[in-house]
């Protein structure tokens, strides 16, 4: 078990992978009020990668996760999914939100199967697959009920069979679980690991916490502070672990230094930007 | 040994002091609740208008041509819907205010709802009707009456067209602004699912905007009764505003009264069909 450095946008990754981010940068307004939310960004995720972006708060990573949505539009360079240019949102990138996305005027089964039904998938079908992957996160109870009717934590695994439901090629997600408690989290970390293992989905994540970056993905990128760009990334191994403490093991805690060092140094960095604003 | 009762004593004491005063809270909040005091700012107003309008001792405290008592009101209403009033029906003249009203707001909701829907979605519709809008919204309704007459006759359109023009503005603008309000990231999460233009609409900005036209129609309803005064006033012999209203010519305190409580029973009434009709459409409002 353990954490190397790695090189997430080596030419051979960026010409192979299945999501690439080219140069990808972000600019907000223009000319004197114009803010650099990314500067020029590289990196490749492949097939059934598992990639966590942690960084401090402001530094620009749901600026990155909307242009791989194709909520915005990267001021310079492109993302290319397949080889494909991304232009706009689409099916095959499913997103979940934070909190306060699901449609509350639908029932779990009607938001589950929104997406194939949306596809022009038959009404029939789309509720059995709908109905899959509301069993896949335990909620076979709770189809009918309306999402004002279920816990923060409910809530959420709703939005993971949601976006899982359209069967797309990754998922995005941006803080999932910031908003749950301790104990729910830790509990849809298992999920989400367990979900990942058997759809085979590549996803990129958004997480302020590293014990979960390091827990559950096989590649964690730290971002520096605004203007965001990738400060270090590295290869984990501590997701194909067996062992439900292996939070508490040496080698983790070593590695949970380490990344903490480099983003403790950009936190910093941050936090004096915001007091000079 | 001595000392332990005695503590436990004066313990039980303090708890049983506490627990009384737990109930007078309880008894006070039982007693005060929002019903409660609604009522009883209701009875004790009857309670004043009931004490000055009948003759305790002699002449009653207020006139009967100023105000007529309970008893005189409700012995009014039972003779006009009996008799009718200048040889009309009570129920004509209910009715020519109700056809008024629901022409006016139905058309109001039919044309403004979408309408607003679109200045929500589209700038350039924004742009082009929002200052027709916004410009036409503080303008007396009443003083353009007149003018409306000119306009259109001295028939029902000049009435109804009066009635919206206080209605569309409100129903119009909440639309706009329900649809507005539809948050950013439930259309984005659509549109990753895969949703198209249409879906997003039907599926995701109408329902989402359902709130706040509720809001509107709610307070378009109880406007709407209001100006049926307004509309009423010129050029009609119907109606039951325009009963109030002609009564008062002749000091009929009492007929002026009986159309005042009817219009405000109706309006009432019909403010509550539309909470009722609000929470089953709506249930999910406010409780995310």
């Amino acid at each position: 078990m353990s954490l190397v450095a790695f090189d997430l946008s080596g030419p051979s990754r960026l010409e192979n992978m299945e999501l690439v981010v080219d140069g990808a940068s972000k600019v907000f307004g223009a000319g004197e009020s114009a803010v650099t939310a990314l500067t020029p960004i590289s990196l490749a995720i492949g097939a059934g990668e598992f990639l966590s972006i942690v960084g401090p708060s402001g530094c620009g990573k749901s600026t990155l996760l909307n242009l791989i949505a194709g909520f915005e539009t990267p001021s310079s360079g492109e993302i290319r999914l397949d080889g494909k240019t991304v232009t706009r949102p689409g099916a095959e990138r499913g997103v979940v939100f934070q909190q306060g996305s699901l449609f509350p005027w639908m029932t779990v089964l009607d938001n589950v199967s929104f997406g194939p039904i949306s596809r022009g998938v038959p009404k029939a079908e789309a509720r059995e697959k709908a109905m899959q992957f509301i069993d896949l996160v335990h909620l076979s109870a709770f189809a009918s009920r309306y999402p004002y009717e279920l816990s923060g934590g409910m809530q959420q695994r709703v939005g993971i069979a949601r976006a899982l439901a359209n069967e797309p090629r990754m998922l995005l997600m941006d803080e999932p679980f910031a908003s749950l408690d301790q104990q729910t989290r830790e509990i849809l970390q298992f999920e989400i690991k367990r979900i990942w293992q058997r759809t085979k989905t590549t996803i990129f994540w958004i997480t302020h916490s590293i014990d979960e970056a390091l827990f559950l993905s096989t590649h964690v990128a730290v971002m520096s502070a605004r203007p965001g760009r990738i400060k270090k990334a590295f290869a984990s191994e501590f997701f194909a672990s067996d062992d439900p403490m292996v939070g508490s093991t040496q080698a983790f805690t070593e590695a949970k230094r380490e990344v903490t060092m480099v983003l403790h140094e950009e936190s910093m960095k941050s936090s004096k930007q915001e007091e000079q604003r | 040994m001595s000392a332990v009762p005695s503590v436990k004593q004066s313990a039980d004491g303090q708890s049983a002091k506490v627990n009384r005063r737990d109930t007078v809270i309880q008894l006070r909040s039982k007693l005060m609740s929002g019903r409660h005091v609604s009522f009883l700012s209701f009875l004790v107003m009857f309670a004043i208008w009931v004490v000055a309008t009948t003759p305790l001792l002699g002449a009653p405290m207020v006139s009967p041509v100023f105000l007529p008592s309970p008893q005189s009101v409700v012995m009014t209403f039972l003779k006009l819907a009996q008799e009718g009033y200048q040889g009309k029906s009570l129920l004509y003249h209910y009715g020519a205010s109700m056809f008024r009203f629901f022409s006016s707001f139905i058309g109001c909701v039919l044309l403004g709802v979408p309408i607003g829907l679109m200045m929500g979605m589209f700038r350039i519709v924004r742009a082009a009707l929002d200052p027709p809008i916004e410009f036409t919204r503080p303008i007396p309704k009443l003083a353009l009456l007149p003018l409306f007459v000119v306009w259109f006759g001295i028939g029902e359109f000049s009435k109804i067209f009066m009635i919206s023009f206080t209605l569309f503005p409100i129903i119009s603008i909440s639309a706009m602004e329900a649809v507005k309000s539809v948050s950013l990231r439930k259309i984005q999460a659509a549109k990753s699912l895969g949703a198209s233009d249409a879906t997003i609409f039907w599926r995701i900005l109408l329902p989402g905007s359902l709130p706040g036209i509720f809001t509107g129609l709610r307070v378009s309803v109880g406007l709407g009764v209001s100006m049926l005064v307004g509309a009423e006033m010129v050029a009609t012999s119907s109606g039951v505003a325009f009963m109030a209203l002609s009564a008062s010519d002749f000091l009929q305190t009492n007929i002026v009264l009986v159309g005042v409580t009817i219009l405000a029973v109706t309006g009432y009434l019909l403010d509550l069909l539309v909470r009722v009709i609000e929470k089953v459409v709506v249930h999910w409002s406010g409780r995310e």
